[in-house]
């Protein structure tokens, strides 16, 4: 199969996705039996009816259920995702704000736990059953099992506060001022306007919850190397290779290979999760980044907020899953028909 | 070489560079604030939460005040002086001379009536509070005259809060305000006052990233004394826990939402300094008076029976604060003080059920919701309230439920035995008349209504509503207390401290029932 057809393909799917996720989020957001009007308004300005109808008519919300939806899709078809009740803010501007914090933490999270996970993995599959392979199947374990939020507090009470050695909460230095803006990574502005000492301060500060974060996902990614290794190690073509009298480490290349396969499927949807669950990580490092912005959003019903971060997180696993499609393409010779 | 050379140049003016601009910002007297952000709009018409009050109450000000540690008196701050009519519905103000606002422009009864007329009609969160002014009026002696549709005791109360917060008319309008009748659709102006106000207080805005930060300037035209920091720095820390550990590490100057565990483990730091008070807000079990919804706690009699069964003590060693005598306030004029509080009295309690009928007690659910506020868990009171009622035979099922479900259940007055919380949106004890029948918790929330009391308790309702002579005020709310203490539909059992903690040389630090925080009246030891 070509490259182009496989890829419109898949791209053809996305379509309908995005369309169902509107109407499950809209129906989701409104099946909570909880009313934005009492989650947002004084207790006293319940009483005047007319505050009431002015917030109902301004949020839209005196219409029916079906004409909110609709009204809706017209205005995110041209690109409007409306306006949140909380920040007061079209939610494309807070998105704007918000993504990047989360993109630039998940993304050197994702860097270290993919390093880390499939080091581990290599190591732990090649000594299998040897003492290394039980230490890094322990680490890999408590990686996996131990709170996000309980390791971001240890951390942050014992690097930050007793030792000093990384920044606390927040990206940078709340004296601190923030890089002039180019992508919203401030590591990366930072270093584009040769600003060596915000970078430093930006990356002490992203170094303790991405370190957090990675060595979580890591635990994920290692389990999945080492057992898939594992099993590529074991079969047929392996022994051939062996036989042909390939060097050792030719013979592994071979097989990591193969076994990364399974691997990329978790590091997507790591990634994904990690651009879309960080909330009680965000919320500890005081990291103004989506999770948390979600949290506020859903904690006082704020429909437009809600609707907007819902699309976000579905169109960033559909690109996550697009990506890791397409990267299949490249590394499973049987997608490409070469097997035939 | 001749690129090391140039490196090497290069080097050393960026290292020039950077520490000019630290040493500028080192002269600069900067203040962190550590707080969990609430804004929701610093639109002094619109905004209605914890912070909004904290940054408005340093960039703007209101006619009249409270004084700067408690709600225990008026004073004149924008107004230097008022007259109230024989009948209590017209008030007029005298402003103060040579005020100006960090426009520049010069504050005038204009500006007063714009301010008003705006909070009216865009009908933002607290527009209620000017629902009951029916006019406002620029008199040609450069007075404001203030016209109620009834006397209205509480009023000068109201005027403090910072929705109040006086207005530069010509700089709103300029970008986009208007007090004009259909303002809540064409009152543009809250995008222009998210990012800078535009009032006389002694701060300026400089700038509101939303959950992120806010920052305050001094105003160079402020017509008081000058404050402290030159800037005010809040930033949003909304996990308490963080909040500490950046206060310990030197990173934030002052962290304002702790809780008591977490002061308690910093007792013994001598660079920090701990602040622990009584916060307005009263948690409170209601008994629906409704028996469909109630049952046995629909009966006056039981209630009184769960007053006597609550382990007061057991509370305050939990959170601190104050036990309240009745849902009024403590601290606000009039209200009674801790010492009229009621104490656990089993046996009076069992004594009352068995009078009831309930000698052996009985089975009831508590609804509430499953919620932290200002550090006070609500599931570990509702643990606690069901092994106290447990000690009388009431056998108490708990049923935790979200906080805006239970919140709409509550509102909606479906719920039989609830517990929440309240703090009061008024500093004045009218406050309370939503406690008692006719009122919007007891008849809206716990269907207990005018015919559930005596004609004389609804008589005093009425008179305590219109009086403002202070003496019979005091005497008034005096006896509603008493019936609330013997009939009332609700039992409160704590007033949590609030807990803050902040750098030991700072000075000048008091949590205020109404603005929480006035960073104007901060500064630094030697």
């Amino acid at each position: 199969m070509a490259f182009h057809i496989y890829f419109l393909r898949r791209l053809l799917f996305v379509v309908p996705l995005l369309f169902g996720i509107t109407i499950m989020a809209f129906l989701i957001a409104n099946a909570v039996p909880a009313d934005p009007v009492t989650a947002n308004l004084p207790q006293n300005a319940l009483n005047d009816e007319n505050l009431v109808q002015a917030f109902r008519e301004k949020w839209g919300l005196d219409q029916p259920l079906h004409v909110q939806y609709l009204t809706y899709i017209g205005n995110l078809l041209q690109g409007d995702m409306g306006r949140s009740i909380k920040t007061g803010r079209p939610v494309i501007d807070d998105i704007k704000q918000f993504l990047p914090a989360t993109m630039e933490l998940a993304t050197l999270s994702i860097v270290i736990g993919l390093f880390l996970g499939v080091g581990v993995g290599i190591i732990s599959a090649v000594y299998r059953n040897s003492l290394i392979d039980y230490v890094s199947r322990i680490f890999s374990l408590i990686g996996v099992s131990f709170p996000v939020f309980v390791l971001a507090l240890i951390g942050l009470a014992v690097l930050y506060a007793q030792l000093g050695i990384v920044a606390g909460p927040g990206r940078l230095g709340f004296r601190t001022a923030d890089p002039p803006l180019v992508t919203g990574f401030f590591t990366v502005d930072a270093l584009l306007a040769g600003d060596l000492k915000t970078f430093q301060e930006a990356f002490s500060h992203i170094i303790l919850p991405a370190f957090i974060l990675g060595s979580y996902v890591a635990g994920t990614i290692a389990r999945v190397t080492r057992s898939s290794l594992l099993e590529v190690l074991g079969m047929d073509y392996m022994r051939t290779a062996r036989a042909k009298g390939l060097g050792e480490r030719r013979v592994l290349w071979h097989g990591v290979r193969n076994a990364l396969i399974p691997v990329v499927t978790i590091i997507g949807l790591s990634y994904g999760n990690l651009l879309a669950g960080t909330v009680l990580t965000e919320s500890i490092f005081a990291w103004p980044g989506i999770g948390r912005y979600m949290f506020r959003a859903s904690t006082s019903q704020d429909f437009p907020a809600i609707m907007g971060v819902s699309m976000l997180i579905a169109i960033i696993y559909i690109v996550v899953n697009f990506v890791v499609d397409m990267l299949y393409f490249f590394l499973d010779p049987r997608i490409r028909g070469e097997g035939r | 070489m001749k690129l090391a050379r140039r490196l090497r140049l290069l080097i050393m003016i960026a290292v020039f560079v950077v520490s000019v601009a630290m040493v500028a910002a080192q002269d600069e007297a900067v203040l962190v604030i550590g707080h969990a952000e609430s804004t929701d709009s610093l639109d002094p018409a619109r905004g209605y939460t914890q912070t909004t009050g904290i940054v408005n109450r340093a960039a703007y000000e209101t006619l009249v005040t409270f004084p700067d540690q408690d709600a225990s008196e008026i004073l004149p701050l924008l107004a230097t002086d008022w007259t109230i009519s024989e009948d209590g519905t017209e008030y007029t103000f005298t402003l103060r001379d040579g005020v100006t606002f960090a426009s520049g422009n010069s504050l005038t009864a204009d500006d007063v009536v714009f301010t008003i007329q705006r909070l009216q009609n865009v009908q933002g969160n607290p527009s209620f509070l000017a629902s009951n002014i029916e006019s406002v009026v620029a008199n040609e002696d450069g007075t404001v005259t203030f016209t109620l549709a009834a006397a209205r005791p509480a009023f000068l109360a109201e005027l403090t809060n910072n929705a109040f917060s006086i207005t530069d008319a010509a700089t709103v309008m300029e970008n986009g305000g208007t007090d004009a009748a259909d303002a809540a659709e064409t009152d543009a102006a809250e995008v222009y006052l998210n990012s800078t106000s535009a009032g006389t207080g002694p701060y300026m805005l400089e700038s509101w990233e939303p959950q992120v930060e806010t920052v305050l300037v001094k105003n160079p035209n402020y017509w008081g004394d000058e404050p402290y920091y030159d800037r005010v720095i809040i930033t949003n820390i909304a996990e308490a826990a963080t909040q500490k550990i950046a206060l310990e590490a030197g990173d934030i100057d002052l962290a304002l939402d702790l809780t008591r565990d977490q002061v308690a483990t910093l007792e013994g730091n001598e660079n920090l300094t701990v602040y622990s008070g009584p916060s307005v807000y009263t948690h409170f079990l209601l008994m629906n008076a409704d028996p469909e919804l109630g049952g046995p706690v629909s009966d006056p009699t039981v209630q009184l029976a769960i007053r006597y069964a609550l382990d007061y003590e057991g509370y305050k060693a939990l959170w601190g604060g104050v036990t309240p005598p009745t849902n009024l306030t403590v601290g606000l004029v009039a209200a009674y003080g801790e010492d009229k509080a009621f104490t656990r009295d089993l046996d009076r309690a069992r004594e009352l059920l068995s009078e009831a009928g309930y000698a052996d007690g009985f089975d009831i659910t508590l609804s509430y919701p499953d919620f932290t506020w200002q550090g006070v868990n609500m599931n570990t009171n509702a643990q606690k309230i069901q092994a106290d009622l447990a000690e009388v035979g009431i056998n108490v099922t708990l049923n935790p439920g979200e906080l805006q479900v239970s919140l709409e259940e509550y509102r909606n007055g479906d719920q039989g035995f609830a517990y929440w919380f309240w703090g009061p949106d008024i500093l004045d004890p009218i406050d309370v008349i939503s406690f008692l029948p006719g009122g919007k918790v007891a008849s809206e929330r716990a269907n207990w209504m005018p015919e559930n009391a005596p004609a004389e308790i609804n008589d005093l309702i009425a008179q305590a509503s219109v009086e403002t002579d202070q003496a019979a005020r005091v005497e008034l709310f005096a006896q509603l207390q008493d019936y609330l203490q013997e009939s009332g539909a609700f039992a409160p059992f704590i007033n949590p401290a609030v807990q803050a903690a902040y750098r030991s040389d700072l000075q000048g630090f008091v949590y205020h029932p109404q603005w929480t925080l006035d960073v104007a009246i901060l500064s630094l030891g030697e």
